[in-house]
């Protein structure tokens, strides 16, 4: 039993549900104190000992329907079959089996002769089969298998070492014998049909462990395998659903940094000793200072303006951009967020009145200030933000904008950023573009370079995420 | 203490706890093992009644620490009485010019000052917070931790030692060890993930919303008044409210919220107008009740277009579906 809650302990950790040795040890005291007859019980207290987060619990589940569905059951339907066709054709397979005991009693216990396989086999001990194909699974180093390709490669080495061939010889031997002692012609037929129908049962039953086993032991291998490329994965290139994921993991990244924040905040917070305060609060103990008092440093939280390009080019980067910054809208004193292709509208009231996801899909949509079907202009959209909006910004806001700077030729009108950039704490652009590509084609980057603070590639939520990171320190 | 899952869920159902099978093994093994548990789960399916029943069911003492920011040691653990510390010195001058009297240098008296040390932290001036309480209980007790997500990461780690081993740190006075084990209960909203260290020392429980057929159960039990149609109704509406996107999921307590509620308006089974009057009772905000009510009027359309098309085929509809069902489904 230990073994086998091991086995499945390992096979919990490849799909990535973390189980420490302590909690193995844990499950296995755990399953002491029951009594195992009670497979939901049973499921709970593995559960229970194992599994640490509710997100893990689906995972488990499924695991566990997998591991301890018993491949006995299999077994014996397999193998159930296999007798079955001979009970149709008319032959008694207990009588059978009782002849050739005896048979074989007369002739010294030749039954013990035989190996283990093919005694189980003869007898149809499913129990020692089942053990015995885990053992030659195992030594043919089944819990490598990784995909379905290898299904046939691994069940001919489970077979090889299982010694099939070997069994099969000495079965085939045996029915020999058996006849020359005397057993009678139909009998011998029986036998032979029941040996081959036994092999094939052997086979298949082998076949069906394997494909198990590939199913434990890659399972959610792939599911792991996309969510760590999500961060790599480029916003140009995105399907819905990959969309949602992404929108996910987005989550969790910002839940991420709100929790270090708040320590970072903490520590920072803490200033010189006060005086005042402490006097005061001890004078209950005579003025004594058993409780000092510091005073707090105020909190320095950004405002910050975000300005958008929607353009389809970079609606992705924007969308992103938009959730992290507004999951976190608690560490800035202030968000107000634009968006433009040419024209620029404001889009922060959307994200006061509505749920945030449906407040980014509108707001992607121009949120009915803007219309989205022209052509970028960057230019044009800055100067309508510094004829319109300069007031937004004070000397504690950050700028974000977020484009490609690509401007289809028209005017940059650098001018206007470098006003807002004089007004601004600082200026922060973000382009999915690669720096190698700023300033060639259509792209002004190079331009509104010199009035940025940082201007950073931002194609993929690493980037992004370690974008906003930077902001809020 | 108990002897098997079923007894578990039997002694909880006597202190009107519903639970299923899940929470019977886990308390099960809580109470074998020694070993804390943490309840994890969305807000209001009865993570801390679970700690409170347990409690009442094994005859324990329920010890509370309600978790927040910024809670600390001086606040869970233990603090020195400062004041009466000072008071006492205050009483004991004479005693202290006494024993100094004989000091021939200011570093002997020093030194004499220190052998008294003990007499100033000693057990008479340390003030038992809810762990230490806990633990150097001399009866049995629960030590329900409620809310440990909502406590700093500091905190988190601290509590370690005493989940673990059971035993205290004070560095004046040394290791203090349990007296009797508590049987330790967390709860968690999720608002942040608790650290591995932490779940690895406990067993974990997950109570999710609970099936259709569970929280009639529930309801039954604990509103005995509701009519049953009225039961059959309130469950069948909740689980519906559940599957829409709403900003605070309506759980356990606002279902039995709702039904108190009803029973105070005397209403025997669900209507239109009853729901969307009473609908504040079990949503928290404005958009979501906005929500609900679409639902409810789509539910409600497609109800009456189907009586509609079942006029004219002339058949009656299956009397179980028109009567029982009443205007909801």
């Amino acid at each position: 039993m230990q073994k086998k809650i091991l086995e499945f302990t390992n096979i919990l950790r490849k799909s990535g549900i973390r189980v420490s040795t302590a909690e193995a040890i844990d499950s296995f005291s755990a399953l002491e104190q029951l009594s195992l007859d009670d497979r939901e019980v049973f499921k709970d207290a593995l559960r229970s000992t194992m599994v640490k987060r509710g997100e893990e619990v689906p995972t488990f589940d499924q695991l566990f329907d997998l591991f301890w569905s018993g491949f006995y059951d299999s077994l014996r339907e397999s193998f159930g079959q296999a007798t079955g066709g001979l009970a149709e054709a008319g032959v008694d397979l207990e009588q059978l089996l009782q002849q050739i005991a005896q048979m074989l009693q007369g002739m010294e216990g030749e039954i013990g002769d035989l190996s283990d396989l093919a005694r189980a086999l003869l007898t149809q001990d499913l129990t020692q089969l089942e053990n015995l194909i885990r053992q030659a699974a195992e030594q043919a180093g089944i819990e490598r298998i990784e995909n379905f390709l290898q299904v046939g490669f691994f069940s001919r080495r489970t077979l090889e070492q299982l010694g099939m061939e070997g069994a099969g010889d000495e079965l085939q031997d045996l029915a020999a014998r058996l006849e020359a002692a005397g057993m009678s012609p139909e009998e011998i037929a029986a036998l032979r049909s029941l040996l081959e129908g036994l092999m094939e049962a052997l086979r298949r039953s082998v076949r069906s462990f394997t494909e198990r086993e590939l199913q434990k032991q890659n399972h959610d291998y792939m599911e792991k395998f996309r969510r760590e490329t999500l961060l790599e994965k480029s916003f140009y290139h995105l399907t819905e659903e990959e969309i949602r994921k992404m929108r996910e993991v987005v989550e969790r990244l910002a839940q991420r940094i709100k929790n270090v924040l708040s320590i970072r905040r903490r520590r920072l917070k803490r200033g010189k000793l006060d005086l005042h305060q402490t006097l005061r609060r001890n004078m209950s103990h005579g003025a004594i200072p058993f409780e000092l008092v510091f005073k707090q440093r105020k909190k320095d939280r950004p405002k910050l303006v975000i300005l958008t390009d929607v353009s389809s080019s970079v609606a992705n980067v924007s969308r992103f951009m938009l959730q992290f910054v507004y999951t976190l809208q608690e560490a800035f004193t202030k968000i107000r967020a634009f968006v433009f292709v040419a024209e620029l509208g404001e889009v922060t009231p959307l994200f006061q009145e509505k749920d945030i996801n449906d407040a980014i899909e509108q707001a992607l949509d121009g949120g009915d200030v803007i219309n989205v079907y022209t052509r970028s202009n960057f230019g044009y959209a800055f100067h309508h933000f510094w004829q319109n909006y300069l007031s937004a910004i004070d000397n504690k806001t950050t700028v974000l904008i977020l484009g490609d700077a690509r401007n289809n030729y028209n005017d940059p009108r650098a001018w206007c950023l470098r006003e807002i950039h004089n007004k601004a704490k600082n200026v922060v652009w973000l382009n999915p573009e690669n720096p190698s590509a700023w300033g060639f084609g259509d792209s002004v980057m190079d331009k509104y370079l010199p009035y940025t603070d940082v201007a950073e590639e931002c194609r993929n939520l690493r980037q992004l995420s370690k974008v906003v990171d930077g902001l809020l320190l | 203490m108990f002897d098997s899952v079923d007894q578990v869920l039997a002694k909880l159902t006597e202190q009107d706890y519903i639970g299923d099978k899940k929470i019977g093994t886990v308390v099960f093994l809580a109470d074998k093992l020694e070993k804390p548990v943490l309840v994890e789960g969305p807000a209001g399916v009865g993570k801390t009644e679970l700690a409170k029943v347990v409690a009442k069911a094994t005859g324990r003492k329920l010890i509370r620490l309600q978790c927040y920011e910024g809670l600390d040691e001086a606040k869970a653990l233990y603090e020195w009485e400062y004041s009466k510390q000072l008071l006492y010195t205050q009483i004991l001058k004479e005693k202290f010019t006494e024993a100094m009297s004989g000091a021939s240098s200011l570093r002997d008296a020093a030194e004499r000052v220190g052998k008294e040390d003990s007499v100033f932290f000693s057990n008479n001036f340390i003030v038992p917070r809810p762990l230490l309480m806990a633990i150097t209980s001399e009866e049995p007790t629960l030590l329900l931790i409620d809310e440990v997500d909502k406590s700093d990461p500091e905190f988190e780690a601290f509590l370690l030692e005493v989940l673990s081993d059971f035993q205290v740190t004070v560095p004046e006075l040394g290791t203090i060890e349990a007296v009797r084990k508590p049987l330790v209960f967390l709860t968690s909203n999720n608002a942040r993930e608790m650290s591995d260290a932490l779940k690895r020392r406990c067993l974990h429980l997950y109570i999710d919303f609970p099936s259709e057929e569970l929280e009639r159960k529930i309801l039954e039990t604990k509103v005995p008044e509701a009519a049953a149609g009225l039961v059959e109704d309130l469950v069948a509406m909740m689980h519906r409210l559940r599957e829409l996107d709403l900003k605070k999921t309506p759980s356990i307590s606002e279902t039995l919220d709702w039904a108190r509620a009803l029973l105070a308006l005397n209403a025997q089974e669900l209507d239109e107008d009853l729901v969307s009057q009473t609908f504040n009772v079990i949503l928290k905000y404005e958009g979501d009740v906005r929500k609900a009510q679409a639902e409810l009027d789509k539910l409600l359309q497609k109800k009456a277009g189907e009586a509609r098309a079942a006029k004219p085929a002339g058949a009656a509809p299956p009397a179980a579906a028109s009567t029982k069902k009443g205007a909801l489904h």
